[in-house]
C-alpha cells in the first residue's frame, strides 16, 4: 500500500495509473453488447464508408452493404479490430492520461482521432488493392504489416504530440 | 528513438521472420499441452499447416468440425513490441536482454493463453450438439469473454505495456515526465 502511494504521489505514476484505468476502462466499455451494437459496428460501417468514398475517388466503383465493402473486383468484410479503434484506444488513453492542459489535451484527441482514421483509411483502401492484385499477399499484409504499423502509429502519434505539443518540464 | 523505428521495426521484421518457423510449432505443441491439462479426456489435438493452427478433437468422428486459425494473427505483436524494444540506443545493454528476456515471456504466455482460448471457444460455440451438452451458457459466456479480451485488448495493448514495463524510465524520460539522466538505466 505503501509502495502505491509512493508511486501516485509522482507524476509518472499517475499518468501510469491513469493511462492502465483509461485504456482498460475503453476495452470494457467496448466490448459491452450495447456499446458494440450501438457505437462499434455503425463506426465500422462508418469505416466502410470512407474505404468507399476513396476507392470511389481512385476510379474504382465501390459499395457498401453492411460491412462488406465491394467492388466488381474484389469484396472485403471489414471485422471488430480492422475499424482502427484500438489504435485510437491507445492514442487517447495516453493523451487523455498525460498531465497536460485540458485544451492540449482535447485537441490531441481530435486531431489524432482524424490522423488514425487517414492511416486506417489507407490501410484498407491499400488493402483491397493487395486483394485485387496480389491477392496471395492479402493475408499477411493485413494480420501483419498492417496490424504491427496500427499499433505503431498510435504510439507514434502520442509520443509526437507529447514532445511537441505537451510538453511539461521534467519533474520527479 | 522516433527516428530510429523505421529501422527498429525493420530489425524486428527480421527477428520476427526467423523465428516463425520455430515459434509456431512452439506455440502450438505448447497450448495443445495445456488444453489437454485442463480437460478429461485428453482429446485436444492442434496441428500446424503453414502459418495456421488447425484444431480438433481426437474423441470425435474423422469428419467432424475443424478449426482452421492463423498464427500470425496471435503472435505478430512480437514485431511492434520489439520495434519498440530496439529503437531505444542500446536497449539490448545493461540489464536490458534481461528484462527483454522477462518482457518476452510474459508475450509469450499470452500468446499460448490467446490460443488456448480460441481453441475452447471452438469447442464451446463452434461443434453443435457436442458444444451444447458440453459447456453451460455459464461457460460460454466466460471462454466468450475470455477470448474477446486476448484477441483484441491484450493483442494490442500488451506490446505498449511491456515496452513501458521493460523500460519505464527511458520511456518516461522521452515523454519529460522523469528527468533524462533518471533514464540511463
Amino acid at each position: 500500500m505503501g509502495r502505491v502511494k509512493q508511486m501516485l504521489a509522482s507524476p509518472a505514476g499517475r499518468f501510469m495509473a491513469r493511462y492502465a484505468l483509461i485504456l482498460s476502462a475503453g476495452f470494457l466499455i467496448l466490448a459491452l453488447k450495447p456499446v458494440n451494437d450501438r457505437v462499434v459496428d455503425p463506426y465500422t460501417t462508418f469505416v466502410a464508408h470512407e474505404a468507399r468514398f476513396a476507392l470511389n475517388l481512385l476510379g474504382e466503383s465501390a459499395r457498401v452493404d453492411g460491412q462488406v465493402l465491394s467492388s466488381p473486383r474484389f469484396a472485403v468484410q471489414i471485422y471488430n479490430g480492422c475499424n482502427g479503434l484500438e489504435a485510437i484506444l491507445v492514442f487517447v488513453a495516453g493523451v487523455l492520461a498525460f498531465p497536460a492542459p485540458w485544451p492540449r489535451r482535447l485537441v490531441g484527441v481530435v486531431l489524432g482521432v482524424l490522423a488514425i482514421q487517414v492511416v486506417n483509411t489507407i490501410r484498407v483502401v491499400s488493402l483491397f488493392y493487395i486483394g485485387i492484385f496480389k491477392p496471395q499477399w492479402f493475408a499477411v499484409s493485413h494480420v501483419f504489416i498492417w496490424q504491427s504499423l496500427i499499433i505503431l502509429v498510435g504510439v507514434v502519434l502520442w509520443l509526437v504530440w507529447v514532445q511537441r505539443y505537451a510538453p511539461v518540464p521534467a519533474t520527479r | 528513438m522516433l527516428r530510429r523505428l523505421p529501422l527498429a521495426v525493420l530489425l524486428a521484421v527480421g527477428v520476427w521472420l526467423v523465428l516463425r518457423p520455430v515459434y509456431n510449432p512452439a506455440l502450438v505443441w505448447v497450448t495443445q499441452g495445456v488444453a489437454r491439462l485442463v480437460e478429461y479426456p485428453r482429446a485436444t489435438v492442434i496441428t500446424v499447416d503453414g502459418s495456421y493452427a488447425i484444431i480438433g478433437r481426437s474423441d470425435l468422428r474423422a469428419d467432424s468440425g475443424r478449426l482452421k486459425s492463423s498464427l500470425t494473427q496471435v503472435h505478430f505483436n512480437i514485431v511492434p513490441f520489439l520495434a519498440l524494444c530496439f529503437a531505444f540506443r542500446g536497449a539490448l545493454r545493461g540489464g536490458g536482454w534481461r528484462r527483454l528476456g522477462g518482457a518476452m515471456g510474459v508475450l509469450v504466455g499470452s500468446h499460448v493463453l490467446t490460443l488456448f482460448l480460441q481453441v475452447k471457444a471452438f469447442f464451446a460455440f463452434n461443434l453443435g450438439p457436442w458444444s451444447a451438452v458440453n459447456y453451460s451458457n455459464f461457460e460460454r459466456n466466460l471462454i466468450g469473454g475470455a477470448r474477446y479480451f486476448f484477441d483484441i485488448p491484450v493483442t494490442f495493448a500488451l506490446p505498449l505495456i511491456l515496452w513501458v514495463a521493460s523500460y519505464p524510465d527511458r520511456v518516461l524520460a522521452l515523454v519529460g515526465l522523469v528527468p533524462a539522466e533518471d533514464a540511463s538505466s
